[in-house]
């Protein structure tokens, strides 16, 4: 045993910092945060394993926060502190934050030095769409959803409906509906997830063609005949379909146990809820009830890649990666170890990345047919953002709990929402 | 370091050398004192004075105008007024249970430190892995007590998603989690009167059991229940676990407390400014209740 000297103690700091030196000096390295590791670690480890054999040089390393809300206070501390990662995939509508205080950087000049027209590369201008906040490309879509009907095929057997010819509209889906909440035995008919976040309303008022602001973001737009539209659709479902007062944690165990004929959420949990459901019951998915036709569209979902780097090296380091995990490979990985939908035009239309994943897995296909009416994720202006989505969750609340009139809740969700809008002088 | 030494050793009678291997033993509980606790609390006494937002460029001094906006901000009185209540039920529920339970357990022959370490398992499990427990047990449709409920004609309440529900399920939840905690506080207590006592009350005339409760076990648990009282006010004006696993302060706000709130503002809402406002209001509840304890109640408890 030796001595534990004074001189030796005085030493370790500096022993314990040498690695960091070491690090310093090898090739360039970034640093890569991402959110909701239970869902996307296979899929970033998968594009990893990829992206090192291309570039051998680069080391990555991950960064993670177990969900969105987390990954944007992560950035946006670490962005007072100066220690910003090269690289951070956030949820679509975080990005406008990111964008409007100056942290994201714009992709557009980058992706222009290496094609002319980024729909060559696979960048649709849809696609594109999806990650433009604050007047600039503040990223770079890397996985997306958007909202689609889960259904127990056994309740809607025993309720006398046909699983093969599902309800396409609401009248008949919420005709469905009362029917499986008619069989009794604790069964309910459908749940739809109003709790979460706005993301679900918006599904309804973009379904009926509405919009949440107007063109040049001063008011809101949501007040008219769509968002009462939309609200009393909430309250028919209360009281037409019996539709239970669960919180969404809730709502999904109930699905999972058979005790729910449906439940309309993301094509994100598609591969868990697969997994819940197991033998339980016969599983399908379908799309959202379509409400207008022609002028309906639906929200997307998702996350996407934003480049914060400062050092030049890193900075085109952290920009491969990116454009490896939004290109055709990354994405058809993407998409095989996760179920969100691609982001890259070439891997949807090429049948050689996803073509064959899509025929064995037809739970993952009713998202892929609403891509074409799919559009961005509203994101509100101002340092308001989140809250006003809270504002919209807590007036749905009341249409549940039948506390308010679809009237009554719009009114005070519109002007809720207007004194929580940036004043313009 | 050294400067905050040295002056204090200077004036010391002991020994120079002596004084300041005290200084230095008790140097990192200081330095931790101030890095830790002292500091943070300053800034954020400071920050509830500024607009501050995470990720912002700068901030502002804005005086008052946060607690001006407390006063105003309907979520923020609903909070508060969630958070009294919240602390109404569980401050009695958990402690005259936990008194209750202490009296049968001590007066009971067999089987106590398994009864005891029965109760006190909630204290040392892991809050939020027992509020999933608690999920599934408050199920409305595939929940056991539900479950149990229908079966005997009742109603089927939606325990944790309805308005009018959910602080209540919310405060069994926390008379639960308090109650093994308070049970064995009061063991030590009970085990601390003297058994004379109780001989000498007897001979008084005292022949009943609740006459000696009343006249022997309640007086002489004062400090005891004091000190319970205390700190079960302060865990109950903590209650966060549960809120942020269980409901998130829905729906329309009818379980939102104020730590809940304080979580939200800052770290949701990105408005630390604001959020160390109400940060400053749980401090000064807190303090109050310690200052309840010690300069109000203390003297009047005591006995012996």
């Amino acid at each position: 045993m030796t001595a534990f000297t004074r001189r030796a103690a005085f030493a370790l700091p500096a022993a314990l910092a040498l690695p960091a030196l070491a690090r310093a000096q090898g090739a360039a390295e970034i640093t890569v945060h991402y959110a909701q590791p239970n869902i996307y670690k296979e899929s970033y480890d998968a594009i990893l394993a990829g992206f090192a054999k291309r570039e051998p040089n680069i080391r990555v390393n991950f960064v993670t926060t177990p969900n969105y809300e987390e990954g944007a206070q992560l950035l946006l501390r670490q962005s007072a502190t100066g220690q910003l990662p090269d690289l951070s995939y956030q949820g679509f509508n975080r990005l406008r934050i990111f964008a409007e205080r100056g942290i994201a950087q714009d992709l557009a000049p980058l992706l222009k030095q290496e094609a002319a027209d980024p729909a060559t590369l696979g960048y649709s201008k849809n696609l594109l769409g999806l990650a433009q906040f604050g007047g600039m490309q503040a990223g770079l879509a890397y996985a997306a959803s958007n909202p689609v009907c889960y259904y127990n095929a056994d309740l809607v057997k025993r309720a006398g409906g046909d699983p093969e010819n599902f309800p396409g509209d609401w009248d008949g889906v919420l005709a469905l509906a009362a029917k499986i909440d008619a069989l009794g035995d604790g069964i309910d008919g459908l749940w739809y997830t109003w709790n979460g976040d706005d993301w679900m309303f918006s599904a309804l008022l973009f379904g009926h063609g509405g919009r949440m602001l107007n063109d040049d973001e001063t008011d809101v737009a949501f007040a008219g005949p769509e968002g009462l539209a939309s609200l009393t659709l909430l309250q028919r479902m209360v009281k037409q379909a019996g539709m239970p007062n669960l919180t969404a944690v809730a709502a999904r165990q109930a699905f999972a146990a058979g005790k729910l004929g449906m439940i309309f959420q993301t094509t994100a949990l598609v591969r868990g809820t697969a997994a819940g459901v197991g033998n339980n019951f016969a599983l399908r998915t379908t799309g959202m009830p379509v409400i207008d036709p022609v002028k309906g569209r639906l929200p997307t979902g998702g996350a996407a890649g934003m480049l914060t780097a400062k050092d030049p090296a890193k900075r085109a380091a952290a920009m491969k990666f990116l454009r490896y995990s939004t290109g055709p490979e990354g994405q058809a990985m993407m998409v095989k170890a996760s179920g969100y939908l691609p982001c890259n035009q070439i891997a949807i239309d090429d049948p050689q990345y996803l073509g064959a994943f899509y025929r064995e897995n037809p739970l993952f296909v009713a998202s892929v047919k609403q891509i074409p009416i799919s559009v961005p994720w509203y994101a509100f202006p101002g340092t308001n953002s989140v809250r006003v989505t809270q504002t919209m969750v807590d007036n749905q609340a009341r249409i549940v709990e039948g506390t308010a009139t679809p009237e009554q809740a719009m009114a005070d969700m519109a002007s809720e929402v207007r004194r929580l809008l940036p004043r313009r002088s | 370091m050294s400067d905050m030494a040295l002056p204090a050793a200077a004036g010391a009678r002991a020994p120079l050398g002596e004084a300041f291997a005290a200084w230095m033993l008790s140097a990192p509980a200081i330095l931790a004192y101030f890095l830790m606790l002292l500091l943070p609390t300053l800034a954020t006494v400071a920050l509830a004075f500024t607009d501050y937002e995470l990720g912002a460029d700068g901030l502002h001094w804005i005086g008052f105008e946060n607690f001006a906006e407390l006063l105003r901000d309907r979520a923020f009185a609903t909070s508060l007024r969630n958070t009294l209540v919240y602390v109404g039920l569980v401050t009695p529920g958990s402690i005259l249970g936990a008194l209750a339970l202490a009296l049968l357990i001590e007066a009971g022959t067999r089987g106590r430190t398994f009864f005891r370490a029965v109760f006190f398992l909630p204290v040392v499990s892991l809050t939020v892995a027992m509020a999933a427990a608690w999920q599934y047990l408050l199920h409305p449709t595939i929940g056991p007590l539900n479950a149990m409920l229908h079966s005997i004609g009742a109603g089927q309440p939606e325990w944790l998603s309805s308005s009018s529900t959910v602080m209540l399920s919310l405060s069994a939840i926390g008379i639960w989690e308090n109650l093994g905690f308070n049970l064995v506080l009061f063991l030590a207590g009970l085990t601390a009167i003297p058994r004379e006592l109780y001989s000498a009350a007897e001979v008084d005339g005292a022949r009943s059991a609740w006459e000696r409760f009343r006249l022997v076990t309640w007086p002489m648990l004062g400090p005891t229940t004091l000190f319970v009282l205390t700190i079960t006010m302060i865990r109950a004006v903590r209650v966060f676990d549960t809120v942020a696993v269980l409901t998130q302060g829905g729906p329309n706000k009818a379980s939102q407390v104020l730590l809940y709130t304080m979580y939200e503002e800052g770290f949701t809402y990105f408005r630390l400014g604001y959020s160390a406002a109400i940060t400053l209001v749980f401090l000064a509840i807190v303090l109050a209740l310690m200052w309840l304890q010690t300069k109000v109640l203390d003297k009047r408890v005591h006995y012996v």
